[in-house]
């Protein structure tokens, strides 16, 4: 069992690495020791941080981070990245696979998330169940649109409907939103704001999507346990509890997506 | 088939008490019964039966979709969960308790140490914490701590004690909790049982 897994990690990491090889893709490969600053810890609460010669280090614990901070430090002449790697979060090891876009347009975004799915239902034969989506501006949206409290936000966030209720009222066009459904919010977002770039996106998503015939979810609820992720983001499951494609906008200007092989379901 | 987690402590009591006057004795009478396994099916429910403290343990990790715990318990810990609803039952106050006449209060004690010290420090008050397990009410009566952080619910137990509340701190209800994943994944299931017991209309 164990050796059967050790294969088929391998045989992904060389399909998927090809995959993007092929679609021009930089591929990297980084050291596991890398710089680090106090203030990432509220971001990768999980990384181990070790002291030497007065500066600190971490041990890879996101590969999104390590891109990153490359970016920062060094000139780079291509804006799309590719990786297959080990990192240790709170003293375990998980591999991850991803991509990172820089600068990227809508086009190259969809681009990228089809790509990702296509070689899934490809590759592995599995179908996709359900994708998840949110933007953290849509809520932003509803808070200008009717005066709202910035209470309101954490209340949303952690989908409190029963105090919602309390604050808002029944009929509020808000709790009427997070009361319903999941799969049916994005009709009633698209009621108010279906003119706007962030909804356009998400239609242009889904109907880029709709080959894969999965259940399409739009939540306000709905956010990255990464706390970097700072606008539209998703999850894409198999017929499985975890997700095994996850990404979204960092930085106002990244997007990044990474496919989950610990419990994602595919391996 | 989803999986709600549940405690078989008071507010088991207070739940079926609730499904019985909410027509939903399929599930209380199915319930009654199991007061010694550690888990039960009804219908397209698997109910588990939990520490209260482990209860949003299992919901986060996913191994229950939903879960009935009081605030009290995802107030003191923080979980990445889904904090859905108030529910109708399982009332009760966090209270700063002491023997009558207690002038100040410089050590406290109490199982709930994080709710304890947001209290104090909300009220710039400089105070020590001891923390205990159970049978909090002791700890003044025997001089370790100048009064208690507690769970009160109809008062008895601090009355039997010789103590008096000092301050109430917050209200706490149970509170229906969901997992962040299964939400989506399982999500008409999960839909139909919350409409079932009225948490969604």
């Amino acid at each position: 069992m164990q050796n059967d897994l050790v294969i088929r990690r391998l045989e992904f990491a060389l399909d998927y690495t090809r995959l993007l090889d092929d679609e021009k893709y930089r591929l990297v490969d980084m050291n596991m020791v890398e710089p680090f600053t106090i203030e990432d810890k509220g971001h990768h609460p999980s990384a181990i941080i070790l002291e030497r010669n007065e500066q600190l280090f971490s041990i890879r614990s996101d590969w999104t981070r390590s891109l990153l901070n490359y970016s920062e430090n060094y000139h780079l002449d291509q804006r799309f990245f590719g990786y297959f790697g080990p990192v240790v979060r709170d003293y375990a090891t998980v591999h991850q696979a991803g991509v990172e876009l820089y600068r990227p347009s809508n086009d190259e975004i969809l681009e990228s998330i089809d790509m990702h799915l296509s070689f899934i239902t490809d590759r592995y034969a599995q179908s996709f169940h359900s994708i998840v989506v949110n933007d953290d501006a849509l809520l932003d949206l509803y808070i200008s649109k009717y005066g709202l409290d910035e209470e309101i936000r954490h209340l949303v966030h952690e989908k409190n409907l029963s105090e919602l209720k309390k604050r808002l009222g029944p009929e509020h066009p808000l709790y009427a939103l997070l009361s319903a459904k999941v799969s049916e919010q994005i009709d009633l977002v698209n009621e108010e704001f279906a003119e706007h770039d962030i909804m356009r996106f998400i239609a242009r998503l889904r109907e880029t999507l709709e080959k894969y015939g999965m259940k399409f979810m739009l939540d306000l609820s709905f956010r990255s346990p990464q706390s970097y992720y700072n606008g539209f983001y998703f999850q894409a499951f198999l017929d499985h509890d975890h997700p095994l494609l996850s990404g979204g906008e960092y930085n106002s200007s990244a997007f990044g997506i990474a496919v989950n092989l610990s419990d994602g379901g595919l391996l | 088939m989803i999986t709600v987690a549940l405690t078989k402590g008071r507010l088991f009591k207070d739940f079926l008490k609730y499904m019985d006057e909410n027509d939903l004795a399929n599930y209380s009478t199915a319930l009654e019964g199991e007061t010694r396994s550690l888990y039960t099916i009804v219908n397209d429910v698997k109910f588990i039966f939990a520490k209260g403290p482990d209860v949003p343990t299992y919901v986060e990790s996913g191994v229950a979709d939903l879960g009935i715990v009081g605030s009290d318990i995802i107030t003191e810990n923080p979980f990445n969960i889904l904090n859905v609803s108030q529910l109708p039952f399982g009332d009760c106050h966090f209270s700063v308790a002491a023997l009558p006449d207690q002038e100040s209060f410089g050590v406290i004690a109490t199982k709930y140490t994080n709710i304890a010290k947001a209290h104090f420090k909300n009220k710039k008050q400089d105070i020590s914490l001891i923390h205990l397990n159970g049978s909090v009410e002791l700890a003044p009566l025997l001089g370790l701590s100048d009064g208690i952080v507690d769970i009160v619910q109809t008062g008895s137990t601090l009355k039997d004690n010789g103590l008096v509340e000092y301050e109430k701190i917050m209200d706490i209800h149970a509170r229906l909790i969901a997992n962040k994943r299964t939400f989506y994944t399982k999500e008409d299931e999960i839909y139909g049982f919350l409409t079932e017991i009225g948490v969604i209309e």
